[in-house]
Parts: structure tokens; sequence; C-alpha cells
């Protein structure tokens, strides 16, 4: 509701005067409502504030920042709060439910074909353009359902696991208010399209440890996805007026509906951030929830642990406490924080003798305490009841089928890939995955088939084996070579000049042992100072131009070169025989290396020189 | 049956032309206050031309003048359903029966007067003063019934050459029974409700009023298209399945309900049914006694869908968009005034609002199993009684309906329209909303199952009509029912019926 919502024009239907005169613009009245709504949390939550969008390194960032101080604080630095707290999160089990709404990626509404509002889009879209008659509830219309909308909330509902059901129904959610104007909402109340999914978390999602209780994944039920309506834009000005863009009226919006089966507020930030990069993998969603495409409400309750609660009962799930609802979170922070102060209050609450009300509670940024909205006596009875207008939605398996085999693959069977078919550790694929949007994963891809088809035969005959050895090497170069690289230099993944094909090159050239490590690392620095992929500098000119290319020496060039070495340090020599000082070992090899002629010694061999050598002299 | 026939041919007038003596006898010019809005007179002529002009398909409409029910929106009149609360809304947009009649050449002639959203069954219920019957009883005004009943008196008294209406649960029906003309509720689904004023939309229909079978007939089929912007228009295909499983005319199978011989059947109105149904028998059709065990039930059903239906479609008038909105606040905080509450107080009448709160009632969590889910289930029970006693299967649920033939079934259902002749509006006024909902006995039915039903005016006798005065009603109406689908043997029956007299 900020005051730089200005720029929206108000609001441009035709109001009919009396008579036959032609329409005038008509201008919204004053009114003094604004209070009224707001006592009752009426207005919906894109009007908050919204965050400045967060890229996700900055996310993976907060978030590893947080993991050190929970570990900090799990370590036992003494600091009393946190004592008071785990003592009584040892007592009191939360729990908490999920609904996200996000809006779905299609060309136009759900029930009209009037285009969607881009977002994103730079330039504003003039306010109340994008409406069709049915958008404004003009009397004697009737919605038309847009089949193609169904589309990205079909690959939603599979890309997490639902059952697509094949009959669904339409329902009316009735409540009054101006950024609704026909009076109702349509969604899908009783029968929804899809049902009991499942979205599969692992600790590199950011659930935390107590979570998972020792197992590598923690699975949290998806009770059902419903497609809706999504509001118009209000945009308040002032303590009594309001101007209202029916732009966004009507667009559609998938609700996602998870079990009570989330039990930290990490997880529960994990759950909302897993779903959105999901649903973005898939295509079915353009934003995320910093933008306002997506926006979750979250139901919390605590029970004494080993109890029954109030033995309330939600989606199924018994034997819990009381729950609250907090309404319009519209950030993974927002989310985690209002789950937190909700807690800690029941918490407080029921240990001051209290008992919890089931009642709708809203949350604002940077608060420390959520804040009751309205209590059951508020309620709006929303008189659920099936459109008549609108024909059940029929959806045949063979389009489920369709959808499936060409769904794209999902972030975490992306990350299970990397793991099994490139030897990648769990954290480094999760890292290949989060930077970049994920374009280094293409990047290796690509280079691990170039030193594949290189290498061709050499690699012998067992080719699982072979890609993973590759790929763990290609994976290393990518993440923390080209990566060391990025960082000192400062340079962006985009303009990077290093092609796939060149850290195939250079990976191939090293499983062959025909260059150091040390002249690889050289070679991928030459390569990364080139201005452009066009200087036709390759791995291959580079290592004959510098005659970089390992020429093994002989047994006997290797006996030398250490002999040498050995005499000229009897100081070191001692150090290793007389005190036992192994490591020192290593020093005659950097030595043997930089010695020798570039690119010519191994530094696994020269060891086992030396070794040899300095066992047999005699230390006086 | 002869005596009968003679007896009316003696009279040499025909309803209509009756009601037109009537008003003419008591030098009465205005329009009974059927109207609602005509074209401007000034601009009038030259849209006249002009719609001539617009006329694209050549049809037996070209030239007539049609009024239209005013909760069919219309671009060049205003639409305001009888309610304040759409005081001087002028629509953006023709409704697609209205394009139709313009394609065909039709003149648009006036908007006509009617229950409030068509809310009532005397129209009465109006914000633009109750309409009047051209008959009366020892002076006082009859009932004209509704809630199309502006509609049905201008047609009888001839401001018009037919009128559309609209038919939720008997408001085509009635009042042309009520008010001596022919009214015609198609089967659900095939004239488009595009531009219709939602009242309660799974019932809702446009119906043709008319002075003849033959002239509703020509009405009816210029309007039975498919429409795409109405999601409930019936589709093509099932267009053409229904259209080769029309049943023939010639000998009918006439179904008589025992559950519509009740107790609140007034004596004039069982003897001219009798009377209607010897002569069918005379004429060579043959009579049966079916059962449609769930007509007293449908009633209740009727009267809590339809509101609750209602306070669904009626939500959306809020006087943001359009329409009347009050003068002052419409919301106050402290007097804990909800949202709209003083607008739509002030915009809606008493029935609407009554109709509001019980649907927002029954669909409330704590009601809504005990009256819309058992509503539901009644009309499903409805739908299954009317399957039961016809001939045709039911094209909605059988693809395939060639050999489903039911030998035992009958063609048509024949009941009279009304239990009883037009009350007085001095009667309507005393009587509970309940007792007047009660009118709607024989007409809901065929809304719930979707069916098509005509209400046809049969004179009464020399001695039906004892005790009647001479501005008093001549006719009753007999409503004929159909399988769903099965719209062209509806009016086939009823022009049999109507030859019986004529």
């Amino acid at each position: 509701m900020s005051v730089s919502r200005l720029r929206y024009a108000p609001l441009h239907l035709s109001r009919p005067s009396t008579g036959h005169l032609p329409a005038t613009p008509r201008y919204p009245r004053a009114c003094i409502v604004a209070k009224w709504l707001q006592s009752r949390n009426l207005t919906t939550g894109h009007h908050l504030a919204r965050e400045e969008a967060i890229p996700l390194r900055k996310h993976l960032k907060d978030e590893a920042k947080r993991k050190k101080t929970e570990s900090k604080a799990l370590g036992g630095s003494g600091v009393a709060k946190n004592q008071k707290i785990d003592a009584r999160l040892k007592k009191w089990e939360l729990t908490v439910g999920i609904e996200i709404h996000a809006e779905l990626n299609t060309a136009c509404k759900l029930f009209s074909n009037a285009p969607a509002e881009a977002r994103g889009v730079q330039h504003a879209i003039t306010p109340n353009s994008r409406v069709a008659l049915f958008d404004a509830a003009i009397p004697g219309t009737q919605p038309a359902f847009q089949v193609a909308t169904l589309l990205p909330a079909l690959r939603a509902a599979i890309a997490l696991g639902c059952e697509v059901q094949r009959t669904s129904y339409w329902d009316r959610k009735h409540y009054f208010h101006w950024d609704q104007p026909n009076g109702y909402q349509i969604t899908q109340y009783y029968r929804p399209f899809a049902k009991d999914g499942l979205l599969v978390l692992r600790a590199s999602d950011g659930v935390p440890a107590s979570d998972l209780n020792g197992a590598e994944t923690l699975a949290i039920g998806i009770k059902q996805i419903q497609m809706e309506q999504d509001t118009a834009k209000t945009t308040n000005l002032g303590s009594s007026m309001y101007h209202i863009d029916l732009n966004r009226a009507g667009m559609p919006l998938v609700e996602i509906i998870t079990l009570p089966h989330i039990h930290s507020p990490q997880t529960a930030a994990a759950v909302v951030r897993k779903i959105q990069s999901i649903l973005k993998a898939v295509d079915a969603c353009v934003t995320g929830l910093e933008l306002g495409g997506l926006r979750a409400d979250v139901n919390v309750s605590v029970r004494q642990r080993g109890t029954d609660g109030t033995r309330a009962s939600y989606s199924g799930v018994g034997g819990l406490g009381q729950r609250t609802e907090i309404k319009n979170l519209s950030s993974f922070k927002a989310v985690e924080d209002a789950i937190i102060a909700e807690r800690d209050r029941q918490i407080d609450l029921l240990e001051g003798g209290g008992v919890i009300a089931g009642e709708t509670r809203g949350w604002t940024l940077g608060a420390t305490e959520t804040t009751r909205l309205r209590g059951k006596e508020g309620e709006v009875d929303y008189r659920y009841m099936p459109d008549a207008d609108l024909h059940p939605l029929v959806i045949g398996k063979d389009l489920v089928e369709h959808l499936r085999q060409r769904l794209p693959a999902l972030p975490g069977e992306v990350e299970a890939e990397l793991e099994q078919s490139y030897g990648l550790t769990q954290k480094d694929a999760k890292t290949f995955l989060d930077l970049d949007d994920g374009d280094r994963v293409d990047y290796l891809e690509a280079a691990v088939a170039h030193t594949l088809s290189k290498l061709g035969k050499s690699l012998g005959s067992n080719e699982y084996e072979n890609q993973r050895k590759v790929g763990k090497l290609a994976g290393n170069w990518i993440l923390h070579e080209l990566g060391g690289l990025l960082a000192t230099q400062q340079r962006s993944w985009a303009d990077m000049a290093v092609t796939s094909q060149d850290i195939g090159d250079i990976v191939a050239l090293l499983h062959e042992k025909q260059i150091t490590m040390r002249v690889a690392k050289q070679i991928l620095a030459d390569l990364f100072e080139r201005e452009s992929i066009t200087e036709t500098s390759t791995v291959e000119q580079l290592v004959n131009a510098g005659n970089l290319r390992l020429r093994p020496l002989t047994e006997h060039e290797y006996e030398e070169l250490a002999q040498g070495i050995i005499d000229d340090s009897p100081d070191m020599v001692k150090a290793v025989k007389g005190k036992g000082q192994k490591g020192k070992i290593m020093w005659f090899v950097g030595q043997m290396v930089r010695r020798g002629e570039e690119g010519t010694v191994e530094p696994e061999k020269a060891k086992k020189v030396v070794e040899r050598l300095i066992g047999s002299v005699e230390v006086s | 049956m002869l005596s009968a026939r003679s007896c009316w041919r003696n009279a040499s007038k025909t309803p209509y032309r009756h009601a037109r003596y009537i008003v003419a006898a008591e030098g009465r010019h205005d329009s009974l206050d059927a109207i609602i809005s005509f074209p401007d007179t000034q601009s009038g002529e030259g849209a006249e031309e002009e719609q001539h002009g617009q006329a694209t398909i050549s049809s037996g409409l070209a030239g007539k003048s049609i009024a239209v029910k005013d909760n069919i929106v219309t671009k060049d009149l205003p639409t305001t359903a009888a309610s304040r609360i759409l005081a001087g809304y002028a629509s953006p947009f023709d409704a697609t029966v209205v394009k139709l009649l313009r394609q065909h050449g039709a003149a648009i002639s006036s908007k006509t007067n009617l229950d409030e959203f068509g809310m009532g069954s005397h129209s009465q219920n109006t914000n633009a003063g109750p309409v009047l019957s051209p008959y009366s009883r020892n002076g006082l005004p009859l009932s004209p019934g509704g809630s199309s009943g502006g509609s049905a008196v201008a047609v009888a008294t001839e401001q018009c050459w037919a009128a559309l209406g609209t038919d939720t649960g008997g408001s085509v029906r009635l009042p042309a029974a009520y008010s001596g003309v022919v009214g015609f509720k198609p089967s659900y689904g095939l004239l488009s409700r595009w531009g219709v004023i939602q009242y309660a939309n799974s019932l809702d229909t446009v119906g043709v009023l008319a002075q003849s079978v033959e002239d509703a007939r020509q009405v009816f089929r210029s309007l039975d298209v498919f429409d795409a912007e109405d999601p409930t228009s019936l589709p093509v295909s099932v267009r053409q399945r229904m259209r080769l499983q029309n049943s023939g005319s010639g000998q009918l199978r006439i179904g008589v309900p025992k559950e519509y011989n009740i107790q609140e059947l007034s004596s004039s109105v069982r003897s001219a049914y009798a009377r209607t149904l010897n002569a069918l028998l005379a004429a060579g059709h043959t009579l049966h006694q079916i059962s449609l065990p769930s007509t007293r039930r449908a009633l209740s059903a009727y009267y809590v869908l339809a509101p609750a239906e209602a306070s669904s479609n009626l939500a959306k008038y809020d006087g943001i968009r359009y329409g009347y909105r009050t003068s002052g606040p419409d919301a106050l905080p402290k007097d804990n005034l909800p949202l709209y509450a003083q607008t739509r107080g002030e915009g809606f009448g008493e029935e609407v609002k009554r109709r509001i709160l019980l649907g927002a009632y029954t669909l409330s969590s704590e009601a809504i199993d005990n009256y819309f889910i058992q509503a539901q289930k009644v009309r499903r029970l409805v739908q299954q009684d009317f399957d039961r006693v016809f001939a045709q299967s039911n094209p909605l649920l059988h693809a395939d309906t060639s050999n489903s033939l039911n030998a035992e079934g009958v063609d048509i259902i024949l009941t009279p329209t009304a239990p009883t002749l037009p009350p007085t509006v001095e009667e309507v006024k005393r009587q509970s909303p309940v007792e007047s909902y009660m009118n709607d006995v024989f007409t809901v039915p065929a809304s719930l199952a979707g069916l098509p039903a005509i209400s046809v005016s049969v004179p009464l006798s020399g001695q039906e009509r004892e005790g009647l005065d001479e501005h008093d009603v001549n006719s009753v109406g007999m409503q004929v029912i159909g399988q769903f689908g099965d719209d062209e043997s509806v009016l086939a029956a009823a022009k049999v019926v109507e030859d019986l007299y004529y």
C-alpha cells in the first residue's frame, strides 16, 4: 500500500447514467471502509509491501549464515536465552501446514480471453485495460473456461507428484470485497483437480538435521492443488480512497495445500522454496514469492510432545493442538519468522495456563509477534456452492501422460542425476543447480560429453564408471577452478569466455596425463583472460605453443633430479629421517617439479622416488 | 366437447382480443405498466429503419415488433431488471437473443416490466410500478402473473406482436396462463442466456410469449442456435441428436399425473382440465395416468435452490462499477455495518432481499447439508420421475436413444398451468410469501428437470365462467410438458390443444 503505487489511474469502467446517455467515466467515490476492512483483513496480500527480489544465491548465503549461528547456538556457547528456547522446544512440538498461491504462466485469464497481466514487464500496463466483460461482472455475462490455463496447472500437479483427477468441479467462494467484482471467487473447493502429492526435501534444501532424524530425505504430503481466480489489485490512496485495477482480476492461480507434516520453521521455509523452484522448473509459474507471483498462508499449532494436543485434526492428521492461521506471507523469511513468532506466542500462552483460540492472524515484516485479525465470530462463511454455469473439468489420462513425458527435469531429479551419473557430492550437485539458474549443469554435461568422445575407447568398457570419473573431474574444474577465477576476477558467469569444450579438452589431457595439474591451471587462467571465444587459442594450441605437454622422464632422470636436491639439502633430509617429519617429503617433490622442465615431472612418481632415495640415506 | 367449442366460437374472440376489447372498452390507453422503457420516439423511427436494414436472415419475424423482458440486456435501451439497484443501467452489449431478433429483422419495441430480477409470480414486486392485468374481478384488478407479467400483458393487449420473457420456475407460463396468451419455456440450454441477467442460473431460460402457438414457434426457431458465449448452451452435436429423436405428431400418448390432482385445484380449473382431456380423447389421442411422486417436494426444493443461486448471482451488485449506490458512506466501522449493506439495502426490493437472505442461509456451513444438498437430491429425483414416464429417453443421459424407447411411456404430459384462476392483486397482498409460492407448484417440476413446457390458454365454458363478471378472465392455462430436447413435440401438442378451440 505504498504511495508509490499512485501511478495507477483510477477505475475506468463505464458507468451508465440515467437514460441512454453515453456512459461517462466513473471515479471511485471516497469511502471510509478502509479501517473496517483492515480490521477484518479483507485486504488481500498483494498489496502488502513487497520486498525487493532476492537472488537465490543471496538466499543460500543467508541460509549458510543462519546455519552457522544455529550451530554456534547449539554448540552451547552459553546464551541463556537459547538454552531456554531449547528446553521449551524439547517440551513442545510445532506442527505446520502451508497453503501456497501461485500465479500460473498463461496467456489469458482463467474464465475470459482477456490477456494475462505479464509480470516483470518493465513498462506499466494501463490499469483496467485487460478486462473482459465477465472480469468486471457486467450483468448478463458468463465465464468461459480457457483450456490453455490447464496446462501449467497440470505440469505443477505432475511435478508435485499429485494424482490428477479425471473429473473436478468449480465452486463459488463468496465474500464481499471490491477486489472481487462478482462477489465470489471461482475455485475448486469440493473436488480439486489434483490430490495426494508428495514433496521430498533433503538437508541441502535447508531442512535442519533435527527434522531429518538421521534420514536422507523428509517427505511432506501435498493434500491437494486447486485452480482458482486471482483478485483485482487495490491501491490505497490515503485513508479513504482505493483505486482498483481489474487487470489482475480473474488471472489463474493454483493453490497448493500441504498436509500438516512440517515441524520446524526452517523446514516450512524450505517447503515454500522447494515448491517455488519446482513450479519454476516446469514452467508452471513465471515469478516467485518476492515478485508477488506467490504467497503463502500458514497454519500453526503446538502440542506437548507425547500428547494428543487438543485432539484437533486437520486434513486427516489427528492429535494436534488448536491451530491458528497466518495469512498473506510474501517472502521466505516472512514464512519462517512468522512461524517462529506464532510458535513462541502459543507456547507462552499455554505455559501461562491459557487456551489457544482458532483465529486468523497477521504478520508484518520485522515484527516480533503475530497480531490477531479476526476470531471465529468474525469468520466469513464463504457459502461454497457449485458454479452451475461451468461444466465439470474432465482431464483425460492421455493428456496427463503426454505432459508427464515432456516434463522438464525437476530440481531434485537433476540433483540425483548429478550425484549418480556425474559422481558429484550432494553439496556440489546442489551448488551446480543453484548457481546461474542451473546454467552450469548444461555446461557440465557438454564438457563431459566432449571429454568422453575425445577419449573414446581408451577409457575402457565401463561407461557408467567412465562418466562418473570424468564427471567428477570436470565438476571440480567447473565449480572450483573456474569458480575461483570468477570470484577473484569478479566476472559473471554470463560474460565468461571459457567454453565447455575448453574444459572438456583440459579434462581429457589431464586424464591422459598429457599435462600436469599446474599446466592445466595455467591454461585455464590464460583462456579466462581471453576477450572472447572468437579468439582462436584453443587448449591444444596453448599446450603446443608453450611446449607444455608432459614428456615423461625416465626412472633414471627422476633419480638424478631427486638426488641433486637431496644432496643440496641435508637439513631437510635430517628433518625427515631424524625427526620423522614425513610431510617434508612433499617439499622435495615441490622442488623437483620446480627444477624439472615445465610439465615434465609428475608429482606422484617424484614422491615415490624421493621416498626411496631418502630411505637409503645414512644419517650421521 | 362440441358445446364448449361452439360456446367459444360464439364469443368469437380469442382471449387476447377479449383483453384488447376490455382495455378499449374502459378507455384505458396506458400500457397497464407492462412496459418499462420504449425507444426514443425521434431516434426510434430511425433506429427501426436501421434495424430493418440490419436484417441478415430472411424470416417471418421481419418487421414484427417484439418486446423484451427488462432482465435481458439491450444496448439501445436501459436494462434495469425492474430493480432500483440497476436504475438507468445501459448495457455495453446486446444479449444473444436480442442480436438474433435483430438479425431476423424484428424490431425491439420496448422493454417489459417484471418482478424484480424475476423473483415473483404476480409482477407486483417491481421498482417500475406493479403490472396491471387487463382483467379485473368485481372492480379489483387481477394478477397478470409473473415474473414476465409485462411481456404477457404487452402481448395480450397487442402492444407488441410477441415478447421474450424468462422462465426460472414458471415465469413465462404462469403470466401466459393468467393473461390468456401462449407462453413457451424451451429446454434448458437451447436459447442462449448470454446477456440474460441471472436469477438462478441453473434454472433460468429465455421463453417466448405470443398470441398463438405458431407465433411462439416462429420466434423460438429463430433463436434456437448454439451460442459459444453461453457455457450452458447445448452443443451442436447434442442438438442434432435431439432433432433426430423428436417424436412425430399424429396420435399422442398423453400423461395425466395423479399428483397434480391437488386439493388446492379450483373447480373451474379442474373442470377446464377435464374438458380438455376429454376433447383430446375424442380427437383420437390416448390418456395415461402417470405418477410423478416427487412433485410436492419439488416446490420446496425449488425455493431452496433458486434463492441460493440468487444470493450468489446478485452478489455482484455492489454499487461500485454500475448501477445504484447510496449517497452517503457505504460501511461504518463504528456501527459494525457490513460492506455494501447500505447500497444493497436501498437498492433491492423486499422479495429480492428475502430470497438473498434465504439463499445465504441455506448455503451457510451450518445449513447447507440440510437444505441445499437435500434440495439437489430432490431435483435429481424429479428428473428421474420424468425420465421414467416419457417414451423418449433423456438425450443428456443416453447418447444413443434410438433403441431406448419406452413403449409404456407417454409423449407429453398435460397439466393445468396453475391451480387457480388469477387472484386479485389484493388477495396477493394478503398472501404470505410461502402462500404465494404455491402458485408455482405445477410449473416448477419442469424447470427443475430443464424440460420444455408451454402454457396454452383454453377458453372457460359458460358453466366454468359462472359468477365471473365480463371483465374477468375467460380462459385458463393448460401446460404441455415434454422430454428434454423434445421441444418441437411440445409445440406440436400445444397446437393440437389450441386447435381444439380456435
